[in-house]
C-alpha cells in the first residue's frame, strides 16, 4: 500500500463534496449548523483538490485517470482524466472555493431564518461539483452533461433571491443565452463525432477535414464565447452576475466563465490543433472589442456588482487577446511565442479569478453591511469598514494592472508576447497586434478610472445617505476569506515565477515548448523578447524601491522640515456653511467626461424638467441621464421581436394545440424517416 | 558596486534637477512675455518653505489622503530609476524594468492621487480626479503605441537598451519614424505633465484646473511632496524624450568619472533646451476646452501609429537604420 496518489486525492475530494451536498440538505432545518458543516466540508475538500492539482502540475506531464463509469451505451462513458490544463483550472477553482467558503460562513448568516440555507448550500456545492466535472471529463458527452448541470445549477443560484422581478428576468435571459450557446457546442460535438466516431477529448482529430474544422471553430467560439461573456454575446452576464448572491457571483465571475476559456483551449488548441492564422485574428478581434467596450460600460455603471460584471467582460477580452496571439503564433509555427502567449493568457485567467472573486466578495461585504449595492448611496465606508476598504483597494489595484499586484504580470506577459511576435513582412497581423496594444492600454487606463470610482466614491469622502453613516465592519471570517485572496494577489504579483512555474507545465504539455527557462529565476522575471537584447522586470525590486524611497522621503522631510504638526480642519467649502455629502462628486459625475468623450458608444441623453412654481423659481428640478445599450437596442431587441412575431404566427399555423394536427405531424415524420432509410 | 552608483546618480540627478526644469519653463515664459518672472530656483525655495510649515488635514479624509503624497513621490522616483539619465551610467540590467513597468508605476501614483482627490469630500477634488481619469485614459494608448514602436525599432522594451540602440545608430531624428515619435512623445508630455493645451499649472480657476484641483486641499509637506512628485514625473518624461530620440554619449576617448560628468552636462543641456521648447509650445497655444483634449490625444496616437506603419510597412524592418 503506497502513499496516496493524485487520483485518490481527487476522488476523496469529489466524495467529500457529495457528502457535503447531502449534509446540507439533511441539516436544512438548522440554518447555523448546516452552514458551518457544509462550508467546512467545502474548505476541507477544496484543500484536498488543491493539493492534488499542485502535485499534478509539479509532477510529470501526462494523463491521469480519476474515475470511470461505463454504461451499456458505447459512447456514454463517464470518464474523468486530468492533464496539466485540467489541473491548473482545478487548482484555481479549489483556491477560490476555499476562500469563498470561508467567506460564506459569515456571509450566509444574513439568510438565517429568512431563506432555505440548506437548499442554498446544496446548490452551491453541487455547482462546485459540476465545475470539477467540467474540468475533469475526458469525454464529450460527459463534458456536455457536466456543462449543462453547471448552467442549470448556476441558473437556480441566480434566481435564488427570486422574489425580486429583476432577478427572475436576469435568470431567464441567462438560461436562454446559455442554452443557445450549448446548442452550438452540441452541434460541434456532433460534427466531431461524425468524423472521428469517438467522443474522446484526448483522441486524435486527424480524421476531420479542414472545412469541418473551420465550422467547428466558429461554433465553439460562439458557444464558449457566450459562456465567457465575450462581446457581442455578453448580454446575459451583466444581469446574471449581479442577481446572484455575492459568494455565488464570486464563483461565477471568478471561475465559471473561465470554464469557457478552458473549453477554448481544450477543444481548439489541444484537440483540433490550430489550423489558420485567422482563428487567432478572430479571437484577437473579439478580445479587443470585449476589452475596450467591457470596461467602458463598466465605467458607466452605478451598481457595484454590475460594474464588476462588465469588468469581467473586459478581462475576458484581455484573456482572449492573449489566446489569439498564441493561436496566431502557433498557426505560423512559432511555438515559443505560442507558449508564451498561452502562459500570459492562462495567467490572466488565474489572476482574474483571484481579484475578481475578491472584488465580488467585497461587493457582498458592502451589501451585507449597508444593504445597498448602489455606489451613489455609499461613501465614507473606509472609516467604518477599514479592513474591507483596504482589501478592496488591493483588488482594485490588482485589476487595474498596477504593480506590485498580479494583474500587471499577466498584462506584461501579454504585451511581451505581442512584442515578440511583431515582425516586418506581415502587415495584416502587425496592424492587428498594435491595435491590441492600444486596446490593452486603453482598457488598463479605463479600468483604473473605473476602480478609482468604485473605491473612491463608495469608501472615501462623506457618507451619501443617513443609513450608511453608522454601519459596522463585517464578521472576521468574511474578511479572512477576502484577505487570503488579497495576499495571493500581492504574492503572485511580487513573485510571479511561482505561478508561472505551475502554468509552464500546461504550455509544455499542450505545445511541447517550455518557456520557463527563458524567464530567469530568482525574483527577476526576464524574457528575451527578441534576439538582439533582453528585457527584464522585477516587481519585487520595485516594491523594495518604493519602500526605501518612501522611507528616504520621510527621513529627508523629518531632517529638513522638523516635527510633523497637523491641524484638523474642515474641507474648503468656498466660504459657505460647511460641506455636505450632496456637494461631493457623484459616481455619475465622475464618469461623465469619459462618457462624453466616448459618446459614440453610449449615446447619452439627458432631460431636465422644471416642476411647479414659476419658470425662474421652480419647486423642484428633475434631471435624468440615460445611455443606450447599443447591443441590446440594435442587435438583441430586433432579433427578439422578430422571433416573437414569428412564434406568434407559428402558434396559429403550426402549434394549434389540436391533437389531430400533432398526430398528423408524427405520421408525416415517420413517413419521411422511412422514405429516407429506404432511398438514401 | 556599479549598481549602487547607478542608483545614486539617477536619484541625485533627477531630484536635484526636477524643480529647476519647472523654474526654467516659468522663466522662459516670463521672458517671452517681457516679465521678469520668478527666479529659476524659486521652486526649491517653495519646497523648502512648504516642508517646514505645519499641515492642515481635512477632517473628512482618511489615511489614503496622507499616504497619497508619499506614494506619488516615491512612484515618481521609482519610475525615474527605470529611465537612465545617461547611457554611460547604465550597467547591463541595472534595475530590471521596462517602459510597461514605468507606465504601471506611474499608474500607482495616479491611482492614489485620484483617490485622494475624492477623499476630502470636496467638489474640486472629485472634479480633478474625474478629469484626470479621462485624460490619462486618453493618453495611455498613445504612450504605449509610441514606446512600443520605439521598442520594436530597437528590439527591446527595456529603456536602457532602447537608448543604447538609438545612440548606436547615430542621429535617429533624421529618420521619418523617429520624427513622428518625437512629435507624439512631445504631445504626450503635454498631456501627462499638466501643461498648457491640456491643463494650466498656473491657475486655480475651477473651470480649467485638473491637476491642481486634486491637490487643492493639500498643504505643508504633503503639498511639497505632491508638487515635487509632479516635477519629477515631468522630468522623467522629458528624459525619456531627449535620451531616446536625441541620444548623445557618443564620446570616444574619455573614460571613467570624467565621461560620466560630461555626459550628465550634455543631458542637462538637452533637458534645458526641451524645457524652453515646452515653454514655447505653452506660449503659442491656448488652453483647450476639456472636450477638445481627445483631439490632442488622437493626434499623438495617430502620430505613433504612423510611425509604426512607416517602420513596418515602408521601412521593411531593421535594415533601414543603416
Amino acid at each position: 500500500m503506497g502513499a496516496l496518489q493524485i487520483e485518490n486525492y481527487i476522488q476523496m475530494s469529489v466524495l467529500l463534496f457529495t457528502i457535503g451536498a447531502l449534509a446540507a440538505l439533511a441539516l436544512g432545518k438548522r440554518d447555523r449548523l448546516c452552514n458551518l458543516v457544509s462550508n467546512g466540508i467545502c474548505i476541507a475538500s477544496g484543500l484536498l483538490l488543491m493539493v492534488a492539482s499542485v502535485m499534478k502540475l509539479l509532477g510529470a506531464s501526462g494523463l491521469i485517470q480519476i474515475g470511470l463509469l461505463r454504461s451499456t451505451l458505447p459512447f456514454l462513458a463517464l470518464e474523468m482524466k486530468i492533464d496539466n490544463l485540467s489541473a491548473l483550472f482545478l487548482m484555481v477553482l479549489s483556491v477560490l472555493v476555499v476562500c469563498v467558503s470561508i467567506y460564506s460562513i459569515g456571509y450566509i448568516s444574513h439568510y438565517y431564518g429568512k431563506r432555505k440555507v440548506g437548499l442554498f448550500n446544496f446548490l452551491y456545492i453541487t455547482f462546485i461539483l459540476s465545475m470539477i466535472f467540467v474540468f475533469t471529463s475526458s469525454n464529450a458527452v460527459f463534458f456536455y452533461i457536466a456543462w449543462e448541470a453547471m448552467s442549470l445549477l448556476s441558473y437556480f443560484l441566480v434566481i435564488f433571491e427570486s422574489e425580486r422581478m429583476e432577478n427572475q428576468r436576469a435568470g431567464t435571459l441567462y438560461i436562454v443565452m446559455t442554452h443557445i450557446a450549448t446548442a452550438f457546442l452540441l452541434i460541434g460535438f456532433m460534427i466531431i463525432y461524425s468524423y472521428t466516431k469517438s467522443f474522446d477529448l484526448f483522441g486524435s482529430s486527424d480524421a476531420i477535414p479542414d472545412t469541418a474544422k473551420n465550422i467547428i471553430f466558429i461554433l465553439f467560439v460562439l458557444g464558449f464565447g457566450t459562456k465567457a461573456g465575450a462581446i457581442p454575446v455578453h448580454i446575459w452576464l451583466p444581469y446574471a452576475h449581479p442577481a446572484a448572491p455575492s459568494n455565488v457571483s464570486a464563483l461565477m465571475s471568478g471561475i465559471m466563465i473561465k470554464t469557457a476559456i478552458y473549453g477554448l483551449i481544450r477543444f481548439l488548441l489541444d484537440f483540433l490543433g490550430v489550423q489558420h492564422v485567422w482563428w487567432g485574428a478572430l479571437l484577437i478581434g473579439v478580445g479587443i472589442v470585449s476589452a475596450v467596450l467591457g470596461v467602458a460600460y463598466a465605467l458607466m455603471e452605478q451598481d457595484i456588482k454590475k460594474l464588476l460584471a462588465y469588468s469581467s467582460v473586459e478581462n475576458i477580452g484581455i484573456i482572449l487577446i492573449g489566446l489569439g496571439v498564441s493561436f496566431t503564433a502557433l498557426a505560423q509555427g512559432n511555438e515559443t511565442v505560442g507558449a508564451l502567449a498561452l502562459i500570459a493568457s492562462t495567467l490572466h485567467a488565474v489572476n482574474h479569478t483571484f481579484f475578481k472573486g475578491g472584488l465580488f466578495l467585497g461587493a457582498g461585504s458592502v451589501h451585507y453591511a449597508t444593504g445597498t449595492k448602489d455606489i451613489e448611496k455609499l461613501g465614507g465606508l473606509i472609516k467604518s469598514m477599514p479592513i474591507t476598504a483596504l482589501l478592496v483597494l488591493c483588488f482594485s489595484l490588482a485589476i487595474s494592472a498596477i504593480v506590485p499586484f498580479n494583474g500587471f504580470i499577466s498584462e506584461w506577459l501579454t504585451y511581451q508576447s505581442i512584442f515578440a511576435y511583431i515582425s516586418p513582412g506581415q502587415p495584416g497581423t502587425n496592424i492587428l497586434f498594435i491595435l491590441a496594444v492600444a486596446a490593452l492600454g486603453l482598457a488598463g487606463a479605463l479600468a483604473a478610472a473605473c476602480f478609482v470610482k468604485l473605491f473612491g466614491i463608495s469608501f472615501l469622502g462623506l457618507p451619501r445617505s443617513e443609513e450608511i453613516s453608522h454601519v459596522e465592519e463585517v464578521p472576521v471570517v468574511m474578511n479572512a476569506g477576502m484577505g487570503i485572496l488579497a495576499a495571493l494577489c500581492l504574492l503572485l504579483g511580487t513573485f510571479p515565477l511561482v505561478i508561472i512555474r505551475l502554468i509552464d507545465g500546461v504550455a509544455g504539455e499542450l505545445i511541447g515548448r517550455s518557456v520557463f527557462d527563458q524567464l530567469q529565476g530568482g525574483f527577476v522575471i526576464t524574457w528575451y523578447s527578441m534576439d538582439l537584447t533582453g528585457t527584464a522586470i522585477s516587481p519585487f525590486e520595485i516594491l523594495i524601491a518604493l519602500g526605501v524611497l518612501t522611507l528616504l522621503a520621510l527621513l529627508a522631510i523629518r531632517v529638513y522640515g522638523g516635527k510633523y504638526i497637523e491641524r484638523k480642519y474642515g474641507t474648503w467649502d468656498c466660504g459657505f456653511e460647511g460641506i455636505n455629502s450632496r456637494m461631493q462628486y457623484t459616481a455619475t459625475g465622475f464618469s461623465k467626461p469619459v462618457k462624453i468623450v466616448f459618446r459614440i458608444l453610449f449615446r447619452p441623453s439627458r432631460k431636465t424638467e422644471a416642476i411647479g412654481g414659476t419658470d425662474y423659481y421652480p419647486d423642484r428640478i428633475e434631471y435624468k441621464v440615460a445611455s443606450e445599450s447599443i447591443f441590446e437596442k440594435y442587435v438583441y431587441l430586433p432579433a427578439y421581436s422578430r422571433v416573437r412575431t414569428f412564434s406568434r404566427k407559428a402558434k396559429f399555423l403550426v402549434q394549434t394545440g389540436s391533437i389531430h394536427n400533432y398526430l398528423i405531424y408524427i405520421f408525416i415524420t415517420i413517413l419521411v424517416l422511412m422514405a429516407y432509410n429506404r432511398f438514401v | 558596486m556599479s549598481y549602487i552608483i547607478y542608483i545614486i546618480i539617477q536619484i541625485l540627478t533627477i531630484v536635484l534637477t526636477a524643480p529647476l526644469v519647472n523654474g526654467i519653463i516659468k522663466k522662459a515664459k516670463a521672458v517671452s512675455q517681457k516679465r521678469t518672472g520668478p527666479p529659476v530656483f524659486q521652486m526649491y525655495y517653495d519646497l523648502y518653505k512648504l516642508i517646514r510649515k505645519g499641515t492642515v488635514v481635512s477632517d473628512v479624509s482618511s489615511w489614503i489622503y496622507k499616504a497619497a503624497p508619499y506614494v506619488v513621490f516615491s512612484t515618481a522616483l521609482a519610475a525615474a530609476l527605470l529611465v537612465p539619465v545617461s547611457t554611460l551610467v547604465t550597467p547591463a540590467n541595472s534595475i530590471p524594468g521596462d517602459f510597461i513597468l514605468m507606465v504601471s508605476v506611474f499608474a500607482l501614483g495616479r491611482f492614489f492621487m485620484m483617490a485622494a482627490g475624492l477623499d476630502t469630500g470636496s467638489t474640486f477634488g472629485g472634479m480633478g480626479s474625474s478629469r484626470e481619469a479621462m485624460i490619462s485614459s486618453l493618453a495611455e494608448p498613445s504612450i504605449l503605441v509610441c514606446l512600443f514602436t520605439a521598442g520594436l525599432i530597437s528590439g527591446s522594451t527595456s529603456l536602457d537598451r532602447m537608448m543604447t540602440f538609438m545612440q548606436s545608430t547615430g542621429t535617429p531624428l533624421t529618420h521619418p519614424a523617429t520624427v513622428l515619435l518625437f512629435l507624439a512623445l512631445l504631445s504626450i508630455i503635454m498631456m501627462e505633465t499638466a501643461r498648457i493645451p491640456v491643463d494650466d499649472p498656473a491657475t486655480h480657476l475651477e473651470l480649467t484646473m485638473v491637476h491642481e484641483a486634486m491637490l487643492l486641499e493639500y498643504s505643508g509637506r504633503h503639498l511639497a511632496l505632491m508638487e515635487y512628485g509632479a516635477a519629477i514625473k515631468q522630468l522623467v518624461f522629458m528624459t525619456l524624450l531627449v535620451n531616446l530620440l536625441v541620444p548623445h554619449d557618443q564620446i570616444i576617448g574619455i573614460a571613467g568619472a570624467g565621461a560620466v560628468v560630461l555626459s550628465l552636462l550634455i543631458y542637462l543641456l538637452k533637458v534645458i533646451l526641451l524645457a524652453v521648447l515646452i515653454a514655447l509650445v505653452e506660449i503659442n497655444t491656448v488652453k483647450f476646452r476639456l472636450f477638445s483634449i481627445p483631439n490632442l490625444a488622437a493626434l499623438s496616437f495617430i502620430l505613433s501609429f504612423l510611425a509604426f506603419l512607416q517602420y513596418f510597412l515602408m521601412g521593411g524592418g531593421h535594415v533601414w537604420f543603416v
